[in-house]
């Protein structure tokens, strides 16, 4: 899988250049609720309840700034990614202790035939472990800016 | 909050799902911590859920592995028989479980 093929699970509307959250449960509140808003899925509880259950297998906080929930649910027909920024940074209990400023959620179906679930979360590490990509990230204030970082990830 | 027996069934399935991928991680050979505070919050999850329910969950999750299914442009994504009229209105309510008249699996409208 290549940058670019992550492109079409992302969205304007699943895109939050500044997280009104101030915390690790109020951010993952208020991506439950942009799925939810923006028709992902029908009900906010029931993802949230997955990303709150996810969290209880160790933290998403994978370092370096980064943070990716995810999640395979019923309440889901379709891969999708959504992206949020914490300009302060989160405690996400991460794995280097730091502090979080990128949050990437997936959330996918559970009868996903084609199996695109862990290659997709496995691209994601790989470009959020560059720290160029990273720093690109923080600066993109625009949805256009941050598609930008995966059109040219190889 | 989840209240409604659907919900709870939608999300007893995802906790499945994830017990499952971690059981496909272990036999890999990784170490998965948390398994146990998943399967706590399954048993307290179970507990709500109405009897006659969950049985036929478990006996669906049996035969099929997955016992709720997505109902799409009105077709079950289970065994793809189109479902009819009077089950769509109620489906889509929301206010009870609905099976497919043709496989039996829970139906989950998305829309």
């Amino acid at each position: 899988m290549e940058g670019r093929e992550l492109i079409k699970f992302f969205s304007a509307d699943l895109f939050i250049p500044k997280l009104k959250a101030k915390s690790k449960a109020d951010s993952l509140d208020e991506f439950a609720q942009l799925f939810a808003r923006t028709r992902v899925i029908r009900k906010k509880d029931i993802v949230l309840e997955l990303l709150k259950q996810r969290e209880k297998l160790g933290s998403t906080g994978i370092g370096k700034g980064v943070a990716i929930p995810h999640g395979r649910t019923t309440a889901a027909l379709e891969v999708k990614i959504a992206f949020g920024k914490s300009e302060k940074g989160l405690d996400f209990n991460a794995l280097d202790k730091k502090s979080v400023h990128l949050i990437f959620v997936v959330i996918a179906p559970p009868q996903d035939e084609n199996n695109r679930y862990l290659p997709i979360l496995g691209k994601l590490v790989e470009i959020l472990n560059e720290s160029s990509n990273r720093k690109k990230l923080l600066k993109a204030e625009s949805f256009e800016e941050f598609i930008q970082v995966f059109k040219e990830a190889e | 909050m989840l209240n409604k027996q659907l919900d709870f069934l939608v999300a007893l399935q995802d906790l499945d799902t994830m017990l499952k991928d971690i059981e496909d991680v272990k036999a890999l050979g990784f170490e998965v911590a948390g398994k146990e505070k998943l399967q706590e919050a399954r048993d307290q999850l179970v507990r709500k859920i109405n009897k006659p329910l969950l049985s036929n969950y478990l006996k669906l999750q049996m035969r099929y592995k997955r016992s709720i299914v997505p109902v799409k442009d009105d077709v079950c994504l289970g065994c793809f028989m189109r479902v009819p009229t009077q089950l769509i209105t109620r489906g889509r309510s929301d206010q009870e479980v609905i099976l497919c008249e043709g496989c039996g699996r829970i139906l989950y409208w998305y829309e």
